[in-house]
């Protein structure tokens, strides 16, 4: 392998990582408060990205149509919270998944009626092109994906470290009990969860469209990556899931771009179940925590 | 008293089941065609254009009186673009529907999965795609009236070796059923050609990033790709092939030509050199020459379409229409009565493999029992494109 080879699939990893990282985290705020896996994670992603493409193929400018597209999707997110998640709250974690497994599957049905089954891009953003750096190739959203994905990480940290809120929200991950007495609401906690798992995933949707084209149908294939991703991690911890996200990006891209005969659909799981086996609970996750 | 009751209990659900299955066969007079097309997930595309041919076929028929004055009902399952739907549509539409005849699956790997249905319940079926099924694998009961791929290898084949006059290509093929026809008809049939394959590469069907593999066969010593994938992952190649500012002539397949995947991607396969894909003589029937045999029926099949949904027909159109041409030839020559279902479907099956040089949209067939493709002639053409148009290739 030549260094511009090498290079590439350095890049790759972290375009994919990028990408994995922030469907990790949407995944992250959900269960950090309810300890529920969110599958609808990923229909967030497509509406982002759709509503998204709808908006500015109308002629609004792309980022007045990416704020609100963000707004519908919170919007989304509310329904799910309030309509599914809500009557459920005293029914068991497995119940809870699977309500928000049927939310995916509407949202998967009413897209498909409302946008049909094409697939749709958008340009990138500020029509940036895409550029040679030392014999690699970069597209032109890439520095976009990577960077404002690293920016809503470091939000994240910041808001879930320094902040009252985010102080809140892994209080009720903690000691849920010990949260509600000291006058924390853990339904209003839920909701600002699914709204910022919305927000986020919606914020990802419109960022990856330029890049890898969105439809109705992108929606539960992303979660089932982005869940790979944040276990391989440890999804008890917001710096498990990046990390999960960037070694999954990483051995996509590496696999992809190293083993012969189609065999890289193989071996990528493969290497991810021995990660799994060796650290059970994610390669972040300390013995006391999950 | 027990078993008083489980004997009663059992009389009532045989019962029952009589009456059921008396009421399935006196079913009104017409022949059933049960059809499994992708309507949602990833080849909805291509399954939707195909049921619109269907529908509109079917239609004429019925308007026209039936055949041989028997209505032909279409009893249409989305097979969600999975194996496991296709094959529960197909026992649903054989056991409760009571079809005569089964068409269908949009890609070859929901066809594979109606093959082993179709020849254990004895009953007729015709398949569209099927990239892997050679001759020997269809079965007493399968018939994919649309010739193999053999047809459009043929003519990208062709086109790198004489027009481009190249002996060394990469094959960059989909980890998918349709991927595995690259895999089978690509080493085998390069050799006639003067063709070396110089480099493989896999891609998985919905990868976002393909530039490790696209990388690998930059620095190969490959002169032109073979692109071989029927999702829009495919195309994504082109566009970030072009982007990376790999210059290769791209050939591909009739997949990567639908007219939304041209709306997405048409700046990138316009790039220089012009994408280059085989596919129906159909999708260009306009630039045909007037003393073209084909051209007339091409404009009165794309005018009855447009008539019918408002847009052009495609290439998956044609085809679904030529589906119920071929089962109306079958079930005309069967002449078989329609309520006993399972004599028809034999007298049916018995039909289609004496098809006999019978004129169709995509080529001319004729079965037998060792020929269950029986295409004779075809009719595909190697397209490239230029101002968001597909241009024939001389």
């Amino acid at each position: 392998m030549n260094s511009a080879t090498a290079l590439q699939i350095f890049f790759s990893s972290l375009n994919l990582g990028s990408i994995y990282a922030a469907l990790g985290l949407g995944l992250f705020v959900v269960y950090s408060v309810t300890r529920v896996l969110n599958l609808a994670q990923g229909e967030f992603i497509m509406l982002g990205g759709m509503l998204t493409v709808n908006f500015y193929q109308v002629g609004i400018p792309l980022f007045v149509s990416i704020v609100m597209a963000i707004a519908l999707t919170i919007l989304a997110g509310l329904v799910l919270y309030r309509f599914f998640f809500y009557p459920a709250r005293r029914s068991s974690g497995a119940t809870k998944v699977f309500l928000t497994l049927s939310f995916a599957f509407i949202v998967d049905g009413i897209a498909l009626r409302v946008w049909g089954w094409e697939f749709r891009s958008l340009p990138a953003f500020f029509n940036t092109q895409s550029f040679q750096l030392w014999g690699a190739t970069i597209f032109g959203q890439t520095p976009w994906v990577t960077g404002i994905t690293f920016l809503m990480v470091t939000g994240l940290f910041l808001f879930f470290g320094r902040t009252i809120w985010g102080k809140a929200l892994r209080a009720c991950a903690n000691e849920p009990l010990g949260a509600r007495l000291v006058g924390i609401s853990i339904e209003r906690m839920t909701l600002f969860a699914f709204s910022l798992a919305a927000g986020l995933g919606a914020a990802v949707g419109a960022l990856i469209t330029p890049l890898t084209m969105t439809s109705y149908s992108i929606g539960l294939p992303l979660t089932a990556k982005g869940l790979l991703a944040a276990f391989v991690g440890g999804i008890t911890r917001a710096e498990g899931v990046v990390l999960g996200g960037f070694v999954y990006g990483m051995i996509e891209a590496v696999t992809a771009g190293t083993v012969p005969g189609g065999y890289h659909n193989v071996i990528a799981p493969l290497i991810l179940a021995i990660i799994f086996v060796a650290r059970r609970r994610g390669l972040l996750a300390t013995s006391q925590e999950g | 008293m027990k078993k008083i009751v489980s004997v009663v209990l059992s009389a009532a659900i045989v019962a029952t089941g009589m009456l059921v299955s008396c009421r399935k066969t006196e079913t009104t007079s017409s022949y059933r065609a049960g059809i499994t097309v992708a309507q949602t997930g990833q080849y909805a595309g291509l399954g939707l254009q195909t049921m619109e041919g269907m529908q509109l076929q079917a239609e004429e028929i019925n308007s026209a009186g039936g055949i041989n004055g028997v209505p032909l009902q279409l009893i249409i399952y989305d097979d969600k673009s999975e194996a496991t739907e296709a094959t529960l549509a197909a026992k649903k539409l054989i056991e409760v529907d009571q079809v005569h005849i089964l068409a269908g699956a949009t890609a070859t790997g929901m066809s594979l999965s109606l093959v082993p249905v179709a020849n254990e319940s004895k009953i007729p079926t015709i398949i569209l795609t099927g990239t892997t099924l050679q001759d020997d694998k269809l079965g007493t009961w399968v018939f994919r009236p649309t010739g193999t791929e053999r047809s459009y290898v043929t003519l990208d084949l062709g086109y790198l070796s004489q027009t481009l006059g190249i002996s060394k290509y990469a094959a960059l093929i989909e980890n998918s059923a349709f991927g595995e026809g690259g895999k089978a008809f690509l080493p085998a049939m390069s050799p006639d050609y003067n063709l070396t394959i110089v480099e493989e590469q896999y891609f998985d069907p919905g990868a976002t990033d393909l530039t490790p593999q696209l990388t690998n066969i930059r620095n190969s010593e490959a002169e032109a790709i073979f692109l071989w994938g029927g999702t829009p992952t495919a195309t994504l190649a082109i566009k970030q092939a072009r982007e990376m500012g790999i210059s290769l002539p791209i050939v591909g397949t009739p997949p990567n030509v639908t007219p939304d995947l041209m709306k997405q991607f048409g700046q990138y396969f316009e790039m220089e050199p012009a994408f280059v894909a085989s596919t129906s003589k159909f999708e260009v029937w306009q630039q045909l020459p007037d003393t073209d045999p084909d051209k007339a029926k091409y404009s009165d099949f794309d005018g009855k379409f447009i008539a019918k949904y408002g847009n052009p027909a495609s290439m998956w159109a044609l085809l679904g229409a030529q589906f119920i041409q071929f089962i109306e030839d079958g079930l005309k020559r069967a002449n078989a009565g329609s309520l006993d279902v399972v004599s028809a479907r034999s007298q049916i099956r018995d039909a289609f493999e004496q098809t006999n040089h019978l004129q169709l949209y995509t080529g001319v067939y004729t079965m037998s029992p060792q020929d269950h493709f029986g295409q004779t002639e075809w009719r595909m053409v190697l397209v490239t494109f230029k101002d968001g148009k597909k241009l024939l290739l001389p």
